[in-house]
């Protein structure tokens, strides 16, 4: 499972857990995930943040330049219902307002291990 | 029958010559265009046929030059020339009907095309020094003519012009002073007769013929020092004078070198064939890394061509050595591989030439950071320069990949030679091959991929048309010949072989087994690139025919189109693409001792604040380093001379007096 990261209006909390996910205690990795550099290598993509409207068209380009079938996870209580952000100024909405969403990954931020457990649940590993 | 056939094409392409000077507009061009691929053909059929019988002609006449007469004798060496020259020129010939439909050519360039094309097929069958003189000072006219066809609107042409004439006359008074010198001493001045006299001839007089020959023919074939004129002149000439000057005049040096080193002089010293070899590899390497620097097409191609020119002199020399050095068989390989680059080097850089002429045309510019995009607009040119590009990168199953392949393996075969010298030749040699080889690809890498892949990076290119059919014809038949000899090299190389035993004295044996691929007589090494490339294709359609046949699901079964991955960004334009001069930078980084690039940036800042620029400017020029360091001072110190002489004449009619007592008085104690 590739991954391709996109952060639509995060915080950054989400991508210091995400990374660490992906560091040595939780390693992703082994279960096969990966983060990879662009949409075109993955199978899915990791939407971190509220979407805010400046990258409402960005996360649509990226969604439809990931080759099908394809996963949207959204990562984090912003990601997945636009949490404290909610119907604030410049916010386009949560991320299933943009693009389908799959696998949700709820907290503020979700920890390493919940991430990991996520990630593990699509690859079946 | 092939005295006739020559004959007919030397009056063609003067009748040629004579029409486009006195026709209408509307006629002439394609008078003369229609007269000088007649020419051509008739050329062509003529050192065919002495290329293939083996049997040369000669001809006087005692009524054309007054003292000397004409002599004019084709054998096998010269007739590869003529027939080289003749294939450009027939593509040249259809394709300047297209080029000069818009805008109508002068007179003068209409006449001097043809006229230049003459000359070009004349020099080879000179058998005599005046002959040769005549016919050599002829061309450098003709060409010099032809390249000024766009003085009126263009400065830089004069320049080119200027620099041009200088060095093909410098070179010429070389070759004339070594060749009189030759004729003086061997009791005669036919080519025959030098021929049979040359036991005769004492070695510190035949070195000083071969090197000052050698000076003029290195200045005509391009090779560094004395290539400066190339990368001037072959971007102002119109493209069809720019294709038949690199594709069919540069070739002429290196017949020069051939005929006076190795038949006239009889193979001479090992040494003047080491520097000929030592011309090969810095002309190689030095043009091969412009050609990679320059963002100009038809630059760049004449880099290429100084690269293609040493890669020749490269086999060249290193023939000479070998046969120097008693391997006569070795020689004879090489010297064939040498020949049949040359021979290849003329079909593709003939085509890009004429590719780029089409660019020029359609775009209406040769800057290849404002071309792009035109594979979708112009695709039969995109294919034809594509072919060329590919040939001259040498990749398997064209022209390029064929002569190389022989030329590495001549080269590498040698290293058995017991002559540590000669096997050093060889190494520097074959590692030239090597880093141009990676160059090359890298500059045509970015000729076809920044000037036809992509967007269009200005209006001109955006409104680029494809070129008329007579265009696409002229680079079609070059092209196509890039494929022909690529896929079937056999067909042409015994001919050339028989121009090769002509070219060595010592009379090499056969170099190559008869059959349409490649392989070698004197040890067991073949390759066949007809095979290759059939192997090639029915591994596609089986690829294909596997890829199409399999069962899939309904989401590959049809296919979704997507944009273009532009990392979410809304907008995309051709500023965000890769330009010529950005895909050379790292390149250019590298070999910044030898390129020695300009850089100038200069910064304007806002009023109120330093911190804030206003404009910025960047501007870089890739100079030639030969010019600057050698050309430059020597132009300044004459400069410098010609101010001091000036003061001498200053118009006292008492002072001019003065001189020309000083003068009788000088004289009569001199005869005193």
């Amino acid at each position: 499972m590739q991954l391709r990261h996109v952060d639509a209006g995060s915080c950054n909390g989400c991508e210091i857990e995400i990374a660490q996910a992906f560091a040595p205690v939780c390693d992703a990795g082994r279960f096969g995930a990966r983060l990879v550099a662009s949409p075109r290598h993955a199978d899915g993509l990791l939407v971190t943040g509220v979407v805010t409207k400046n990258m409402a068209v960005p996360l649509q380009m990226t969604f439809e330049a990931t080759p099908r079938p394809r996963v949207v996870v959204a990562c984090g209580d912003c990601a997945v219902n636009g949490g404290l952000f909610a119907g604030a100024y410049g916010v386009a909405g949560s991320v299933h307002d943009v693009v389908p969403v799959d696998v949700e990954i709820p907290g503020c931020p979700p920890e390493p291990s919940e991430i990991t457990e996520a990630l593990r649940r699509l690859t079946g590993r | 029958m092939s005295t006739a056939a020559y004959f007919i094409g030397l009056g063609a392409a003067s009748a040629a010559a004579l029409l486009g000077a006195v026709l209408p507009a509307r006629r002439r061009l394609l008078a003369a265009a229609v007269l000088s691929a007649a020419a051509c053909l008739a050329a062509l059929v003529g050192a065919g046929d002495v290329l293939v019988s083996g049997h040369a002609f000669s001809v006087h006449t005692a009524q054309v030059l007054p003292l000397t007469g004409v002599d004019l004798s084709l054998d096998p060496l010269g007739a590869l020339f003529v027939a080289a020259t003749a294939v450009v020129g027939l593509a040249v010939s259809c394709y300047s009907v297209g080029y000069g439909v818009h805008a109508t050519p002068s007179r003068i360039a209409t006449a001097t095309l043809p006229a230049f094309l003459a000359t070009l097929l004349l020099v080879p069958a000179a058998a005599s020094v005046a002959t040769f003189m005549v016919a050599w000072e002829l061309m450098a006219l003709t060409s010099l003519l032809a390249l000024l066809t766009d003085h009126r609107r263009r400065r830089e042409t004069r320049d080119a012009a200027q620099w041009y004439a200088a060095m093909t006359h410098i070179g010429a008074a070389a070759i004339l002073l070594g060749l009189v010198l030759l004729a003086a001493h061997a009791g005669g001045q036919s080519f025959a007769a030098i021929a049979a006299h040359r036991r005769q001839l004492s070695l510190p007089l035949t070195s000083v013929v071969f090197v000052l020959t050698l000076f003029g023919f290195a200045s005509k074939a391009g090779a560094v020092p004395l290539h400066v004129w190339l990368p001037r002149a072959h971007p102002e000439a119109p493209s069809p004078v720019s294709a038949l000057m690199s594709g069919a005049m540069v070739n002429l040096g290196v017949y020069g070198i051939l005929r006076v080193g190795e038949d006239l002089l009889g193979g001479g010293e090992m040494w003047w064939w080491l520097v000929v070899a030592a011309l090969g590899v810095v002309s190689a390497v030095f043009g091969a890394l412009h050609a990679a620097a320059s963002t100009d097409t038809k630059r760049l191609l004449a880099y290429s061509t100084v690269d293609n020119v040493g890669l020749v002199l490269i086999g060249v020399g290193a023939a000479g050595a070998l046969a120097a050095g008693g391997q006569q068989a070795l020689a004879g390989l090489v010297l064939l591989a040498a020949l049949f680059h040359l021979v290849n080097h003329a079909l593709f850089k003939g085509c890009l030439f004429l590719g780029a002429g089409a660019l020029q045309h359609a775009a209406g510019t040769r800057d290849l950071d404002r071309l792009g995009g035109l594979a979708r607009k112009m695709p039969a040119t995109a294919i034809f320069f594509g072919a060329g590009a590919l040939s001259i990168s040498a990749l398997p199953g064209l022209n390029g990949f064929a002569s190389e392949w022989l030329l590495f393996e001549g080269l590498l075969q040698g290293f058995a030679s017991r002559s540590a010298v000669t096997v050093a030749a060889l190494l520097a040699g074959v590692a030239t091959l090597a880093i141009t080889g990676g160059l090359t690809a890298t500059a045509f890498v970015k000729a076809l991929g920044v000037g036809f892949l992509g967007q269009p990076r200005s209006e001109g290119a955006g409104a680029a048309r494809e070129v008329g059919p007579s265009m696409l014809i002229g680079m079609g038949f070059l092209a196509g010949g890039c494929v022909v000899l690529g896929i079937v090299p056999g067909v042409v190389l015994p001919v050339i072989d028989r121009a090769t035993t002509a070219g060595l004295v010592a009379g090499a044996s056969r170099a190559i087994r008869p059959g349409l691929g490649l392989a070698l007589a004197s040890v067991h090494s073949e390759i066949d690139p007809g095979l290759l490339v059939g192997g090639l294709l029915v591994a596609l359609v089986v690829a294909w025919g596997a890829v199409r046949l399999a069962p899939r699901s309904a989401e590959l079964r049809s296919p979704r189109r997507a944009a273009a991955w532009g990392c979410g960004r809304d907008l995309q334009t051709a500023r965000m693409e890769i330009t010529a001069t950005s895909f050379a930078e790292p390149l250019q980084r590298v070999f910044a001792d030898v390129l020695r690039p300009d850089h100038d940036l200069e910064v304007t800042h806002t009023a109120e604040s330093r911190y804030f620029p206003e404009a910025i400017t960047f501007h870089q020029r890739v100079d030639d380093a030969v010019e600057r360091v050698v050309y430059r001072p020597v132009m300044a110190a004459v400069a410098w001379w010609g101010h001091l002489a000036r003061r001498v004449p200053n118009g006292s009619v008492h002072r001019y007096l003065a001189f020309g007592f000083a003068t009788l008085v000088l004289v009569l104690v001199v005869l005193a």
